[in-house]
């Protein structure tokens, strides 16, 4: 099964991002479903709109999954991340993880789609009723990638 | 003088367009860049800015290369 890390104008299929981190030494396999809310912060949501640096975040996807399989024993990861319009209910970002035992395999999974939030360039605009608005820009997002000690090298 | 590439996403990008080509002088960080962008645009300069030189962040005290593609954008909210 080929390597899945990608940025898509459609629909997440869960069923392929499970495909692609199976292996037979995997006792567990994990899968993240992000899903569009219909609120947030008090506002009535009608859609949700992404924005990716395509090439860069498929990058950071797989040094994402790199990292994982340092830290954790893992099979397989697999990220997959909607853009464009995204309707409410609908996932905008997949992530699954496959290892020997489920401890690990749930671990890595919600450690990978805790760093995607932080450092995969994507970019969510809010669509309510009487405006929009991009997150993270105006509301406080995330703290910037820690100091290197050599441009981009982490 | 070294020609870089300017790519800008999500808020940046609506107010600044996709991105433009640009000389600068030897020597100059990506950090300098924005400052002469915000220098331009004033608007932005309440944005939190991320900057990447051919798709990996650097700090701003980072120097640009002739042909680097550098992109800058607010904080990311993928998820």
């Amino acid at each position: 099964m080929a390597e899945l890390f990608e940025i898509t104008e459609s629909a997440i299929d869960p069923a392929r991002l499970l495909a692609a981190v199976g292996d037979p030494a995997a006792g567990a396999s994990v899968l993240f479903l992000g899903t569009t809310r219909n609120e947030n912060a008090g506002r009535r949501v009608t859609r949700l709109e992404y924005e990716a640096f395509a090439s860069m975040a498929v990058r950071e996807m797989r040094q994402l999954a790199r990292q994982g399989r340092r830290r954790w024993p893992l099979r397989r990861v697999a990220m997959a991340h909607r853009t464009g319009i995204v309707p409410i209910g609908d996932a905008s970002v997949g992530i699954a993880v496959s290892a020997p035992h489920r401890a690990e395999a749930f671990e890595a999974c919600h450690w990978l789609i805790d760093r995607l939030k932080e450092i995969v360039p994507i970019w969510k605009k809010e669509h309510f009723r009487g405006g929009t608005v991009w997150i993270g820009a105006q509301q406080g997002g995330p703290e910037p990638p820690r100091q290197r000690r050599r441009a981009g090298v982490r | 003088m070294p020609r870089v590439h300017l790519r800008f996403f999500a808020s940046l990008r609506e107010r600044l367009g996709p991105g433009e080509e640009r000389a600068v002088t030897s020597g100059t960080t990506a950090g300098a860049l924005w400052e002469s962008l915000v220098g331009s645009h004033p608007a932005i300069d309440r944005v939190r800015v991320r900057i990447a030189v051919n798709e990996r962040y650097v700090e701003p005290g980072h120097e640009l290369a002739e042909g680097d593609e550098v992109a800058f954008f607010p904080p990311v909210s993928g998820g």
